[in-house]
């Protein structure tokens, strides 16, 4: 059996390059607060931010649901998915981080649904509604912070209903 | 007091959300990173970078009409960058493999998914202070060396990956 790798690496091409400039050597390790508090301190600085979320996500679920409901039922354009996709993707992102872990996962779901497509299907359409309602549902009923039961469930629902809706192309 | 002390970092975060580039420098206050730069979309966010010459870089992935990845290209290989060294961490809402993939050989320093938190956000901090990395040049890649252990090439006999 041959030992040497199929495509050997031609080592000549490679030029290794120490950085002139480190992070580390503008970053002194010790002297600063321990993980613990700065991380405590960052939650502290964001608080007022995290408060004001919801605000803001209801304004791009109203522009998702806009834009959902501007075309008639099965004739949105590559455009108009695009546009859902870009605040879905949007709202995957900020869902978690602003303390929503399930609205991070509904969009991803959405986004998963929508990805690469250029036309939807009206099964498809009727997803996107549903995950639309959901949160929507999400904020109505202020579900912030892990909610590890509920999670489980709806993806479990909104996989099969991506599934379903694969099967039928 | 027994952690790092980041407070004479200077950093450029990039994102088209509003929402997101105030939380990311909320909590980079709360570490003791007060000076941070920001911008909404990446043609703007090279100028500011040249302009500015932050310490670190936080970029999106997606915001169109161009994104998180041209500017790190430009970063590492656009003749005008000031630092084509600089270490960027790429936070997005894309988690899949190839997507990592895509983005370390872009040259990324590291990967941090959306949705993130404090925590995250600080461990990937103290990743990239300790970050010795050589850079490679090699076709048409620059950036941190994609290998996790240097070593493996002096062997290339069997089990060659075992370890890493």
């Amino acid at each position: 059996m041959n030992d040497r790798p199929k495509h050997p690496i031609k080592s000549e091409t490679r030029k290794f390059i120490t950085p002139p400039r480190l992070m580390a050597n503008k970053v002194k390790k010790t002297g600063g607060p321990s993980a613990e508090q700065a991380i405590m301190r960052a939650l502290n600085a964001a608080s007022d931010l995290m408060n004001s979320y919801q605000g803001w996500a209801v304004d791009d679920l109203t522009r998702l649901w806009r834009t959902f409901q501007a075309a008639p039922r099965g004739t949105h354009s590559p455009e108009d998915i695009a546009q859902m996709f870009e605040i879905a993707h949007g709202i995957r992102g900020e869902g978690g981080s602003f303390g929503f872990p399930l609205i991070s996962m509904i969009g991803d779901s959405l986004c998963k649904l929508m990805e690469g497509k250029t036309r939807l299907t009206l099964p498809e359409l009727e997803i996107v509604k549903v995950h639309i309602l959901a949160m929507r549902a999400v904020f109505n009923q202020h579900l912030k912070g892990p909610q590890p039961k509920l999670e489980g469930e709806l993806r479990q629902l909104l996989t099969l209903l991506r599934d379903r809706a694969d099967r039928r192309h | 007091m027994s952690g790092y002390d980041f407070e004479t970092l200077k950093v450029l975060v990039v994102d088209d959300s509003r929402p997101m580039r105030s939380l990311i420098k909320s909590f980079l206050y709360g570490f003791g990173i007060k000076n941070v730069t920001e911008s909404n979309d990446a043609n703007e966010g090279f100028s500011v970078f040249k302009e500015s010459e932050p310490d670190l870089v936080i970029t999106d992935w997606r915001m169109p009409p161009t994104d998180g990845i041209e500017l790190v290209k430009n970063i590492r290989l656009d003749p005008e960058s000031p630092n084509p060294y600089l270490p960027i961490i790429m936070l997005t809402g894309f988690t899949e493999l190839n997507r990592v993939k895509q983005a370390r050989d872009a040259g990324v320093t590291a990967f941090l998914a959306k949705p993130v938190s404090a925590t995250a956000l600080y461990k990937r901090l103290c990743t990239v202070t300790d970050d010795q990395r050589a850079f490679v040049r090699v076709g048409k890649f620059f950036g941190p060396d994609r290998r996790a252990k240097r070593r493996v090439e002096a062997y290339s006999g069997r089990n060659r990956r075992r370890d890493i």
